[in-house]
């Protein structure tokens, strides 16, 4: 389907533009405001891949939830929110480092079937099902590790602890 | 029916990792080391449901299952991430993880 493929195309050098904005300029605010095309970019992505619950999961949680958090991250630790970052330079081995892992991954491309096969639609209420019944153990570790971090972030962010 | 293109999406995620994987070793802003995490980490999660989307039956459901755990994972990191961010600004007065070098040896 040209239309799909169109669509993908366009999300795909989004989604790369988008993060590779969001590291590089030096006001945080347009930082957070990259990201947060970035992860309804993947959202959409998510609906083109036929997985609507996900989609939604992505904008609710990260285009949300994560990104007034982090933003709120920047309003509590400065005093201007527009103040911009010191100019940090790329850096050869860390710029080669990415470029090397990107290679290898795309290298590893070949082993896979290639071609374009037909999408499969998952219902939402079967994911539901799996989500509850077979992957059950997964969720309550989910849960566990949730309750956990909750303790751990008030501990790290109560008055009064040297 | 949707036909899509399959290395797109492998190529995609594999470029968003290392795009995260570049965030991670240059930047010393905490904030930005945390949103370069996130960039990997969603790579890793596109991976998941572009990998669901070409099974079927539990093996692609379990895929998409695993996605809705990791987004949780995700969201906890970065709860965690701004309580120590809130933390370091506190004790130091900055968010420079080049500043908190105690541990170093």
């Amino acid at each position: 389907m040209i239309v799909e493929e169109l669509a993908f195309a366009v999300l795909a050098a989004t989604a790369v533009l988008t993060s590779i904005a969001a590291l590089l300029v030096r006001e945080l605010v347009h930082t957070i405001m990259w990201v947060a095309i970035f992860f309804v970019d993947l959202a959409a992505i998510y609906f083109l891949l036929q997985a609507p619950f996900l989609g939604v999961l992505q904008l609710g949680v990260y285009a949300g939830a994560v990104t007034i958090l982090l933003l709120f991250g920047i309003m509590t630790t400065r005093k201007r929110i527009f103040s911009r970052e010191a100019a940090t330079g790329i850096g050869p081995i860390p710029f080669g480092l990415a470029v090397v892992t990107f290679i290898f991954l795309v290298a590893a491309i070949g082993e896979f079937p290639q071609g374009s096969t037909a999408v499969t639609v998952y219902d939402p209420t079967a994911l539901s099902a799996n989500l509850f019944t077979v992957n059950g153990p997964w969720l309550l570790l989910l849960g566990v590790i949730m309750l956990a971090a909750i303790a751990g972030a008030i501990y790290l962010v109560r008055e009064g602890r040297e | 029916m949707t036909t899509l293109p399959e290395v797109g999406f492998v190529a995609l995620s594999a470029a968003l990792l290392a795009i995260g994987l570049f965030g991670i070793l240059t930047r010393r802003n905490f904030i930005l080391l945390l949103i370069a995490i996130e960039i990997g980490m969603n790579a890793a999660i596109l991976n998941f449901i572009y990998f669901a989307a070409y099974s079927s039956g539990t093996a692609g459901l379990t895929g998409q299952s695993i996605a809705v755990v990791l987004i949780g994972f995700a969201a906890t990191e970065v709860a965690v991430g701004l309580g120590i961010v809130l933390a370091l600004n506190r004790i130091k007065g900055t968010i420079n993880v080049a500043q908190a070098a105690e541990l170093k040896l």
